[in-house]
């Protein structure tokens, strides 16, 4: 699959709008200014793929400290439908996880994913990520409401 | 020393602190030093002390004192080169140029043989282009410091310029045999291929070729010289030569096409066929150039065009190379190619839809495109029918991959640019709008966006948008001005025209007119520093550049704006207590002209902080200023333009005069000009004048539909002259007979309507004339300009035709306005001039919405 060229490229105030464009024709929900305000200060959290020097694709996460552990909680990891099956997807999740990896003091990884979104829940099963929960009514405004949590954890 | 006043011992000590001083720029301690001379009461009278003291003051910025005191001492001395040198260089501070030489020559009538100022009299006289007085002044700065080399660049320059070339060219030639040539000696190389520019001015081929080959190892500059050669052996007819040094120029830089002419020329190529070898023998030794593979594609035709223009296509598409289309547009003239890449893109559209591939039969054979191929694939099918003007299906591919990919910036631009040759330039900002905020590092379409705005009148959004990018701290218009930054202005202009304000506008246009001033002013810096630095082709270059520096299209348009505001003020003038502005608000209903009263009433509040703003930064900045200025690099200071004032000019027409003559004398080769130097002069009643500018305009294009009114009114106004003064009517009578050949006005126009019947604008032009000349004949005029189905039949000609049915030039005929702008909105559906009353409500309600968006705080979704 390399019929062309996947970079990341940084978030800054000066293209949010882009990722903003994106989130809204990738998911089905929308977020809010804070989201996008918290997006800018995050560095290597956030990353927008480029194909062939155009912005396909996008990840956004957070590092989230409950119940003891330090977790990297994936927001959004998405790429516009013409753009799927270029391992896009892929080179954003790896520099996830060698994000994890180089940082070393992660517990795990996770993400939500809704019930029927099989081809998700594949893709992130291929790098080792397990469902470990099922959330009843995770989703508000859409159908199924459920979700995956999807999680990998990392060994100390 | 000739003066009649000379100073003691201790006296003529002090003074020589002062002139230490005031090269040092201590000015403080140079008037310390001038009080204590001028104090003791047998010196208080001292001339050259007085004007010292002058020439201090003004430094420092106090320019009325300054010149009291240079002319009190002036009085005082009259015989002191001194005080002349001193008055001198008060007046050429102030760019009083002329007066200055007359002040540097006084000096040197009293000590003629100081080098200062002899230097700073060449120095005037070139940039005055006094040539014949600058040769003078070189050779006597020659003779006095021959062992100088700017001596004798400058004095053979001086021939160069006045074009006695054998002259020049003894002085360079003597000049040069007293150099020793360094390895890589760039000056030495400049001096050379400046000494050969001069020759094949004066039409030595033959030397200058003997000359580059005598000297071929001391030129350093490979470029030049094998570009000279070049042409030098193409002249010559030495073809196969000049072929040759044409490819190795190439080798070079494969992507310069003029050098592709010249190896075309040189190499002569009997058939297309042969012709395409050369480029193809280029590509396959450099398969990355892309001249090569764009250049033919001029030249060919049919099945072989077609052949190029795939592999150049695909490639582009496949590279995602943005401007593709713009690469192509030279070939757009050709219908017959624009058909055949119309049918490669859209068989390539469908294929890659059904198959990812650029054709079926590459379905295995080839390389799989990926998703951004058919992405830039829909980009180019949406300019090229954008260029077709079928503007539903340019926006029905642009659509494609905005809703695919919104994240592209380059999508939303053209999409902008579609409706914006479509006629709805509101629609067009929005789309710029979107395009700058998803990038808004991205100046290009910043700019984009500004002037999208100011072409939709929307003078304060596009300040705004360009503030983004002009230095904080102070409005962006004065940065822009600041930065001569034309463009802007020039919209501007246009802006507040269409608004009806004529000062702002008028101010706009002045402040272009001083750019350029500008301009010839930074040659000053130049006159030193090639001739010191050697770069003598480039100066000469300069000097050329700048004399005919208003023959440019930026000068021209602002000027050809200007003219016709100020023709517009003569025939309207702006009474006293008038507002600038006039709202068109006769088509308004009561609710919508309380909105737009209110909407008036708050921006006059915000106007008035605005400007209370402005003028406090103003007065930091003048405080600042005043500090760090350096007077004798700082012209002097320029007259405020204010709107207001602008607006009332005493005499509109002298003005407008102002800005004509730079193109009467630079561009006279536009048929616009002349248009505008008759409409100026009509109103003046001049008719030796008229009839100058009725000659200049049959030499340049008779035809031109605004000259051919000219025309005609000429005749008119000649016919109707009751007697005049014998040598005048006699002038007239002799050149009319010349250019109207004995027919009237009628004749004419008749004649022209036949001959230009096919052409909107010759036709409307007709037709006015025609009615003005018999109002009986208003029907007729009206059908034959309100015809669409003729050539010119764009949105900019009719919505000319539009305003003149509604001004009234073919008459009272407002029903047929009406009928009028109905059919040309069904011909050009999205253009808001014809949408009619629903159309400029849409347009003031885009006006509304844009003043409320805030673009610091996008509206959230």
């Amino acid at each position: 699959m390399t019929r062309g060229n996947t970079e990341l490229g940084e978030v800054t105030h000066h293209n949010i709008k882009q990722l903003k464009k994106l989130n809204q024709v990738v998911f089905p929900v929308s977020y809010n200014d804070k989201f996008y305000k918290d997006v800018l200060e995050v560095g290597e959290l956030a990353k927008l793929a480029y194909f062939n020097d155009i912005v396909v694709g996008a990840v956004c996460c957070r590092i989230d400290v409950s119940e003891n552990q330090r977790r990297l909680y994936i927001m959004t990891l998405g790429v516009l439908a013409p753009y799927r099956r270029y391992g896009i997807g892929t080179v954003m999740l790896e520099h996830v996880l060698k994000i994890c990896e180089q940082d070393g003091n992660f517990d795990n990884v996770y993400l939500h994913v809704q019930v029927n979104n099989d081809s998700a829940i594949k893709f992130y099963e291929n790098f080792g990520f397990e469902i470990v929960e099922r959330k009843q009514n995770y989703y508000k405004r859409i159908e199924p409401a459920d979700a995956f949590v999807l999680q990998k954890t990392f060994k100390k | 020393m000739p003066t009649n006043q000379p100073l003691p011992p201790k006296e003529n000590t002090l003074f020589k602190r002062i002139l230490k001083c005031y090269e040092q720029k201590q000015y403080k301690n140079g008037l310390k030093f001038a009080k204590q001379i001028l104090t003791n009461p047998k010196y208080a009278d001292h001339g050259e002390t007085l004007a010292m003291k002058g020439l201090t003051l003004n430094c420092m910025g106090r320019k009325e004192e300054a010149y009291d005191y240079v002319r009190k001492g002036l009085r005082n001395d009259l015989m002191s080169h001194v005080c002349w040198h001193v008055y001198g260089l008060l007046q050429r501070s102030d760019r009083k140029y002329d007066e200055a030489i007359k002040c540097y020559r006084n000096a040197l009538k009293w000590d003629k043989d100081n080098i200062q100022i002899l230097r700073d009299l060449s120095l005037l006289q070139i940039q005055m282009r006094d040539l014949e007085g600058y040769r003078d002044t070189r050779y006597q700065l020659l003779v006095l410091r021959p062992g100088q080399r700017a001596s004798w660049i400058g004095y053979a320059m001086s021939y160069h310029l006045l074009k006695d070339f054998d002259m020049a060219l003894k002085i360079l030639e003597e000049f040069r045999k007293t150099q020793t040539v360094k390895p890589f000696d760039y000056e030495i190389s400049e001096l050379l291929l400046y000494q050969n520019m001069v020759m094949r001015e004066a039409g030595m081929e033959e030397e200058a070729s003997n000359h580059l080959n005598t000297h071929d190892a001391e030129i350093v500059d490979r470029l030049s010289i094998q570009e000279v050669k070049a042409s030098l052996l193409m002249k010559a007819g030495k073809m196969e030569a000049a072929a040759k040094i044409y490819r190795e120029l190439i080798d070079r830089n494969p992507e310069n096409c003029a050098y592709y002419s010249g190896y075309e020329e040189a190499s002569d190529p009997a058939s297309p066929e042969e012709r395409l070898k050369l480029y193809q023998d280029v590509l396959a030794k450099l398969p990355r150039a892309s001249a090569p593979k764009k250049l033919p594609l001029g030249f060919l035709t049919g099945e072989a065009f077609r052949k190029r223009a795939d592999v150049f296509l695909r490639n582009g598409l496949h590279k995602g190379v943005p401007p593709l289309f713009t690469s192509l547009r030279p070939v757009y003239k050709d219908p017959e190619k624009v058909k055949i890449i119309e049918e490669l893109v859209l068989g390539y559209e469908q294929s890659l839809q059904e198959t990812e591939y650029f054709s079926p039969e590459d379905v295995g054979n080839a390389e799989q495109e990926s998703a951004s191929v058919l992405l830039w694939t829909h980009y180019f099918l949406a300019q090229h029918y954008d260029f077709l003007n079928q503007t539903e299906k340019a926006l029905a591919y642009i659509n494609k991959p905005i809703e695919s990919t919104p994240t592209l910036v380059e999508l939303y631009v053209l999409k902008g640019k579609i409706y914006k040759h479509a006629g709805d330039i509101h629609s067009a900002v929005e789309n710029l709008d979107e395009a700058q905020a998803l990038d808004t590092a991205d100046r290009f379409v910043n700019s984009k966006c500004a002037k999208y705005m100011l072409r939709a009148n929307m003078v304060k959004e596009g300040e705004e948008m360009c503030s983004k990018f002009t230095r904080e701290g102070v409005a962006a218009v004065e940065n822009l001005n600041e930065m001569q930054c034309m463009w802007f202005q020039t919209e501007c202009a246009a802006a507040y025209r269409r608004l009806g304000k004529w000062g702002e506008a008028l101010k706009k246009c002045w402040e272009i007119d001083r750019h350029f001033t500008e301009i010839i002013e930074d040659q000053f810096d130049f006159h030193t520093y090639c001739m010191r630095k050697m770069t003598l082709r480039a100066y000469v270059g300069l000097l050329r550049l700048e004399d005919r520096l208003r023959s440019h299209r930026f000068y021209f348009n602002a000027a050809k704006t200007a003219i016709e505001i100020y023709v517009h003020l003569c025939d309207h003038p702006v009474t006293e207590n008038e507002e600038d502005e006039q709202a068109n608000t006769e088509n308004l209903t009561p609710s919508e002209l309380k909105k737009l009263r209110n909407k008036q009433r708050k921006a006059q509040k915000k106007a008035a902080l605005e400007k209370q703003r402005q003028k406090e930064e103003q007065q930091k900045r003048e405080a600042q200023k005043a500090k760090a200025q350096d007077p004798d690099q700082d012209g002097p200071k320029e007259e405020d333009l204010i709107p207001e004032k602008l607006a009332r000019p005493e005499d509109p027409l002298e003005q407008a005069i102002r800005f004509l003559k730079p193109l009467q004398m630079l561009s006279s080769d536009r048929i616009e000009t002349h248009v505008l130097a008759y409409q100026i002069y009509s109103r003046k009643g001049k008719l030796l004048l008229m009839l100058q500018c009725i000659k200049r305009g049959c030499a340049v294009d008779r035809n031109n539909p605004q000259f051919h009114e000219c025309l005609m009114d000429f005749l008119e106004k000649v016919k109707s002259q009751g007697d005049l003064a014998s040598p005048v009517s006699s002038v007239l009578k002799q050149s009319m007979e010349v250019i109207y050949q004995g027919k009237d006005t009628r004749a004419w126009n008749n004649e022209y309507l036949e001959k230009n019947s096919d052409s909107l604008p010759h036709v409307l032009t007709a037709a006015k004339v025609m009615y003005k000349l018999e109002p009986k004949s208003q029907d007729k005029a009206v059908v034959l300009a309100t015809n669409l189905d003729l050539n010119g039949v764009t949105i900019q000609n009719c919505t000319e035709v539009l305003e003149s049915l509604r001004r009234g030039d073919l008459g009272q005929c407002e029903a047929e306005a009406l009928e009028y702008e109905g059919k040309c909105h069904e011909r050009f559906k999205y253009a808001t001039a014809f949408m009619g009353q629903g159309g400029r409500n849409h347009v003031h309600e885009h006006i509304g919405q844009s003043t409320e968006c805030n673009h610091d705080h996008p509206i959230e979704s």
